[in-house]
């Protein structure tokens, strides 16, 4: 049988990152095709290559036998292609119909003017698809999330009256906020939709992967590493091949592990709350001690984490700093209070991307450096290029902008921006090494270590199990905002990845 | 909601920071064509004129560049310093030196209070400094009466405006001194720092935990106090307060301020050049009589400089949906 | 990798903050507050004018207050689609200036000879629009913030105004033009009929027309307007042609009443009709409001005014009320959306 869409040697690079590298896969007509794999393993990606969000680097998409090139979603709906958004597409403001016909042509908006009793008639037609009860001239702002995601669903749906040939729907973690009811709709509709249409599907819960897949590809760094058929396999093969086996001992550093002070404590959660977010976290963390927190995607991880700096109100709980109760109102009290906060997002948050690098290294400390009110240049000096050296910046002066240099240095700046803030107790890390290639990774392990040495207190978020596991000293598991696992000891009775899964997810 | 990508963005992060030389090599040819027309032009009366006309547009745009470089705006300073000239001369002629301060301090927390709101508030400056636009013209038209008040003669609080000093026009030498200050804090005082890191990456530095309401808060003060020792200049050159003494000065402060290679989308740009843009503006509108262009298009080509000066410094890059 | 998330110019990947949904909704949820608000601020305003003066709540007195509010209101409906986007539009007064200029030169007057009748109206309107294309496509194409490029063009139009203007003021002859203004329909001046139709057909663009629609969805999320494939900057440029238009009608409603081409006769009328959009609940970073929301915020402005008057307070005191009533009325509708880590510019 031809396939529907062949992918070839699809390649996308972000900056030094290969996101995807040369993956080729097949998908056949009238099939469901699962794919799994890490945070940051270019399932994403490659979803949105596909759905026309973002464009390869190299490599070819061929469809139904003739290349093809996918310039915007808009087009990839005119050529049968249609993605369900995870973080949603559609507009906000404007109402349930016109969602589900937007930028389509359609009877119900011919001429530019808006026949509304007709558009609702169309939509409500759509909708009923999903059997949902969604009013079509409801606002999307006022639905509730999982509301949205069957309006996002029917959009997709809306294709199948639009293309003549086989549809390609890709559906993008469409079931992590979605009740039981509502996935077993979800699924009928992608059983009955597999009569014409190929199916891709990411998940995080292999049960549903391999309930709905007819054959299932694995990813891992950018690569596709495995194809299984969904019948011939299980969760724990699949798990295995998703976290690979491929870890080395000494890459974490294990011997720059030094023993922690366990009589204090350095950060202190208790029963922490943030609406929406999380609810009822406690956990502590001893000066020097690495503590890494475990979760996917709405575990609410992150979200704690902008909580213990100041970044995100939260609604109940106690936060102690050595004992002492604290709350923080901004960033700024974190700063003041000693947590230093390495966001994921380094060029969004973690930089000034157009100053320099010492400017950049002091910012957090500035009112650290004054003498009378007024900046003393020689002490900023001094303490940029004693950071410089320590962390081995490879830069040809401080004075360059941060944005010249390449994204390992660029971390070890921000790094280093929360290391010379002289009364940092608590460092929050929120994926340090994201987009960073494996010699910086190493670097970046190995500047964390030593900052523990020194008796501060770390907590890590990370993309792979693997980084989690190799750096922590305990870990932490969230599930749907959460704590649903703890171990304490984490070099001397280790989890198995599998174990940190299944309470993950 | 962010934005998402959109490939056309690529391109769009070229930028070219004017700042440098360019600004300035525009001055020279500026006063190289009006000299070619004019040789008196570089005479010690005229370059006087040029530094009364450019005082008080200098210093209104010392005190807005912090804002600009923050990637604000402030549309009230002309209708706060019309407000300030009002309630000087009536200050001045009851009290002196002292109506004087009294009428700087006012102006001063007046900026402040606009900051604050613009800060604390999270409402686009913009819209803030609109409201104050229409307060501060509402209560100098009260305060005045819709009328010009003259300065009572002798008012040597004001009147040293007039004096020169090592040949300067006073009025000049005190903007010159101000932009020095400033241009000191702005080097000196952490709050330098934050500006450009605020203007340039606001989320970078909350995160890294600057002041942000602090840092506003003064930027708009500085504003506040320049609009009143800019009514001070013009009080001092006039002799008299009126509601409407400086409306016109709105627009060549902020394109002095531009012209000089400041960004108006933040962080990019200095006080110093201000001094380079301020003084291409003075020429560009003595020139223009100068070489016979009828004052009236005055306003036509200010509006074209500040669009053509803003296309050619804003970083796009950083404005991912631009509003 | 989610939709949210941003790649940066140089290709690196910066995912989006993760705001919970629960937040996040509150935060699109309009509140009635803010929807009643105007209504609310009108029932007070005209209940405490009526018990404070006698002639308040009489005939004579609304229909001043109807033609008070015509020319603001047409400036509000246009400023209205440009705001729904998102953008602002500061060049009226511009506007208005060069229109009224132009158009007193070639209707019947008294220093030349032309005499073009309805071809000088759609001169003015077009005036209007042409203002607004340039500004629509100098955003747009130069992609500049339309603040800049519409106080240049404000500017701009001031000056053209003052360079067309001739050594004296053209008084408007033409008597069908005048009549505008001085005739009365509904015991009201005609150009009251002329707003209220403005606004209808606002009010009727922005709920039944692609234009309209596509306007609140720019204004509610331009990217993902973009990725679905709509040409966002034809729209946000069609809605800088209509501000446009709308301003050189309002120029030319302004020289019916003056009975002389003036230049300044836009002058103070950009500051009320911002002010009446924003009071009326339509929001400055767009995609929520409409046309009879402005139409509320010029009927609360109009009532303040007039009542403000009745009362003995000057027209000077209720500029400065109206300055501090804008920021007051900002600040409120956008108490909630406060947060932690908003840039807010």
């Amino acid at each position: 049988m031809s396939p529907l869409l062949s992918i070839e040697g699809l390649t996308k690079r972000y900056g030094r990152t290969v996101a995807l590298d040369e993956v080729d896969l097949e998908i056949r007509p009238n099939e469901v095709v699962g794919l799994i794999g890490q945070n940051g393993a270019g399932k994403s990606t490659l979803l949105k290559l596909l759905a026309g969000v973002q464009q390869p680097d190299s490599g070819r998409l061929v469809m139904r036998g003739s290349p093809i090139k996918v310039r915007n979603p808009a087009h990839a709906a005119e050529q049968g292609i249609g993605m369900v958004f995870q973080e949603q597409s559609l507009v906000p403001n404007l109402t349930v119909a016109e969602n589900i016909f937007l930028g389509r042509p359609n009877p119900g908006t011919a001429g530019g003017v808006y026949k509304w009793r007709r558009l609702n008639a169309l939509a409500r037609e759509q909708l009923e698809k999903t059997g949902s009860e969604i009013s079509p001239s409801a606002l999307v702002q006022r639905l509730s999330f999982a509301d949205r995601q069957m309006v996002e669903l029917t959009k997709v749906l809306a294709l199948e009256e639009r293309t003549d040939g086989d549809l390609l729907i890709l559906f993008d973690e469409p079931t992590s906020v979605l009740s039981a009811a509502e996935i077993e709709t979800l699924f009928a509709q992608i059983r009955r939709l597999k009569r014409r249409a190929s199916i891709v599907f990411v998940s995080h819960r292999m049960d549903e992967v391999l309930a709905i897949s007819d054959r299932i590809y694995v990813m891992r760094d950018g690569r596709r590493v495995a194809e299984r058929d969904a019948a011939a396999c299980d969760e724990n093969e699949l798990y295995s091949l998703m976290v690979g086996e491929n870890r080395a001992e000494d890459y974490f550093l294990d011997a720059d592990r030094k023993p922690y002070d366990r009589s204090a404590t350095a950060l202190e959660v208790e029963g922490l709350t943030a609406e929406g977010s999380f609810s009822d976290v406690t956990f502590s963390v001893c000066p020097g001690q690495i503590v890494g927190v475990a979760g996917v995607i709405g575990s609410g991880r992150e979200a704690l984490c902008r909580a213990l700096f100041g970044a995100l109100p939260t609604a109940a709980g106690r936060v102690r700093l050595r004992g002492e109760e604290v709350t923080m109102a901004s960033p700024r009290d974190g700063v003041r209070l000693g947590v230093g906060y390495l966001p994921a997002e380094r060029k969004h948050e973690g930089m000034v991307a157009e100053r320099s690098i010492s400017e950049n290294l002091v910012l957090a400390s500035t009112p650290a450096l004054t003498r009378a009110g007024l900046l003393s240049w020689a002490r900023e000096s001094d303490l940029v290029e004693g950071w410089i050296e320590r962390l081995g910046v490879k830069a040809p002066s401080a004075r360059v902008k941060i944005s010249q240099l390449s994204g390992g240095n660029q971390q070890k700046v921000v790094l280093a921006k929360w290391l010379a803030l002289p009364h940092l107790r608590v460092l929050v890390l929120d994926h340090p090494t994201r987009g960073l290639d494996l010699k910086a990774k190493t670097d970046v392990y190995k500047h964390v270590r030593a900052a523990a040495a020194r008796g501060v207190a770390i907590v890590l978020l990370s993309d792979t199990l693997e980084e989690l596991l190799g750096l922590s000293d305990e870990i932490v598991v969230m599930r749907d905002g959460r704590v649903t696992g703890h171990f304490p000891d984490v070099p001397d009775t280790p989890p198995s990845s599998e174990e940190l899964v299944k309470l993950m997810v | 909601m962010s934005p998402v990508n959109i490939s056309r963005r690529k391109g769009a992060s070229q930028r070219l920071d004017i700042g440098g030389y360019l600004p300035a090599v525009l001055l020279v040819v500026l006063v190289g064509l009006v000299v070619a027309r004019d040789p008196a032009f570089l005479g010690v009366a005229s370059l006087r004129s040029v530094a009364v006309q450019a005082a008080p547009i200098l210093l209104l745009a010392v005190g807005l560049t912090p804002v600009i470089l923050l990637g604000g705006i402030d549309l009230s300073v002309a209708a706060l310093t019309s407000l300030c000239s009002v309630l000087l001369v009536s200050w001045a002629n009851q009290a002196g030196i002292t109506g004087v301060a009294g009428v700087v301090a006012l102006a001063t927390a007046a900026g402040a209070v606009v900051g604050v709101v613009h800060s604390v508030a999270q409402v686009p400056s913009f819209i803030v400094t609109l409201g104050a636009l229409g307060l501060y013209s509402g209560l100098s038209l009260e305060a005045s009466d819709a009328t010009n008040t003259p300065l009572a003669e002798g008012s040597p609080a004001i009147s040293w405006v007039n004096d020169y000093f090592a040949g300067i026009p006073a009025g000049f030498v005190f903007g010159l001194i101000v932009l020095a200050i400033v241009g000191l804090m702005v080097r000196f005082l952490p709050w330098g720092r934050y500006l450009y890191a605020m203007g340039s990456a606001e989320p970078a530095a909350l995160m890294s935990g600057v002041p942000k309401i602090r840092v506003r808060a003064a930027a708009f003060a500085l504003t506040g106090m320049t609009s009143a020792m800019a009514a001070i200049v013009l009080v001092g050159r006039t002799s008299f307060g009126s509601p409407t003494l400086a409306s016109g000065l709105l627009l060549p402060a902020i394109a002095a301020v531009v012209v000089g290679g400041t960004a108006i989308s933040g962080g990019v740009g200095g006080v110093g050049r201000t001094l380079v843009g301020v003084l291409t503006v003075t020429v560009v509108q003595i020139g223009m009589v100068v070489i016979g262009i009828d004052p009236v298009l005055q306003n036509v080509i200010f509006g074209a400089v500040i669009i053509v000066a803003v296309a050619l410094t804003i970083d796009r890059a950083k404005l991912s949906v631009i509003k | 990798m989610t939709l949210n998330d941003t790649i940066t110019p140089d290709g690196e990947h910066v995912p989006a903050v993760r705001v919970p949904h629960a937040r996040r909704m509150s935060r699109l949820l309009p509140g009635r507050i803010d929807q009643l608000a105007p209504v609310i601020m009108l029932v007070v305003l005209t209940a405490a004018f009526s018990m404070l003066n006698d002639q308040f709540m009489t005939a004579d007195n609304w229909r001043t207050i109807a033609n008070q509010a015509a020319i603001p209101m047409v400036l509000a409906v246009g400023l209205t689609f440009v705001i729904l986007t998102g953008s602002i539009d500061l060049s009226a007064e511009g506007v208005m200036a060069s229109t009224s200029i132009c158009v007193s030169l070639m209707l019947a007057n008294s220093l030349n000879s032309n005499d073009l009748g309805l071809v000088a109206v759609a001169g003015g309107i077009a005036i209007g629009a042409v203002f607004g294309l340039v500004n629509g496509l100098l955003y747009t194409r130069l992609r500049l913030p339309s603040l800049i490029v519409t106080l240049g063009t404000w500017f701009i139009g001031l000056g053209i105004a003052s360079y067309v203007f001739p050594d004296q003021q053209p008084v408007v002859r033409d008597r069908s033009f005048r009549s505008w203004a001085l005739g009365e329909w509904f015991g009201v001046s005609r150009l009251v009929t002329i707003a209220v139709l403005v606004v209808v057909a606002g009010a009727v663009l922005l709920r039944y027309t692609r234009i309209g629609r596509h306007v609140y969805g720019i204004g509610g999320a331009e990217d993902l307007m973009r990725l679905a494939g709509i040409r966002v900057d034809t729209y946000k440029t069609l809605a800088f042609v209509i501000a446009g238009a709308l301003a050189g009608l309002a120029g030319l409603m302004a020289t019916a009443q003056l009975g002389v081409g003036n230049a300044n006769a836009g002058a103070d009328r950009l500051f009320p009709a911002l002010s009446a959009v924003v009071l009326g609940g339509t929001h400055l970073a767009g995609g929520r409001g409409g046309v009879l929301q402005s139409v509320l915020g010029v009927l609360v402005l109009v009532v303040l005014g007039n009542g403000m008057i009745l009362s003995g307070v000057g027209p000077y005191v209720q500029q400065a009320v109206v300055g501090a009533v804008i920021i007051v009325a900002v600040v409120a509708t956008g108490w909630g959306a406060r947060d932690r880590l908003r840039v807010v510019k």
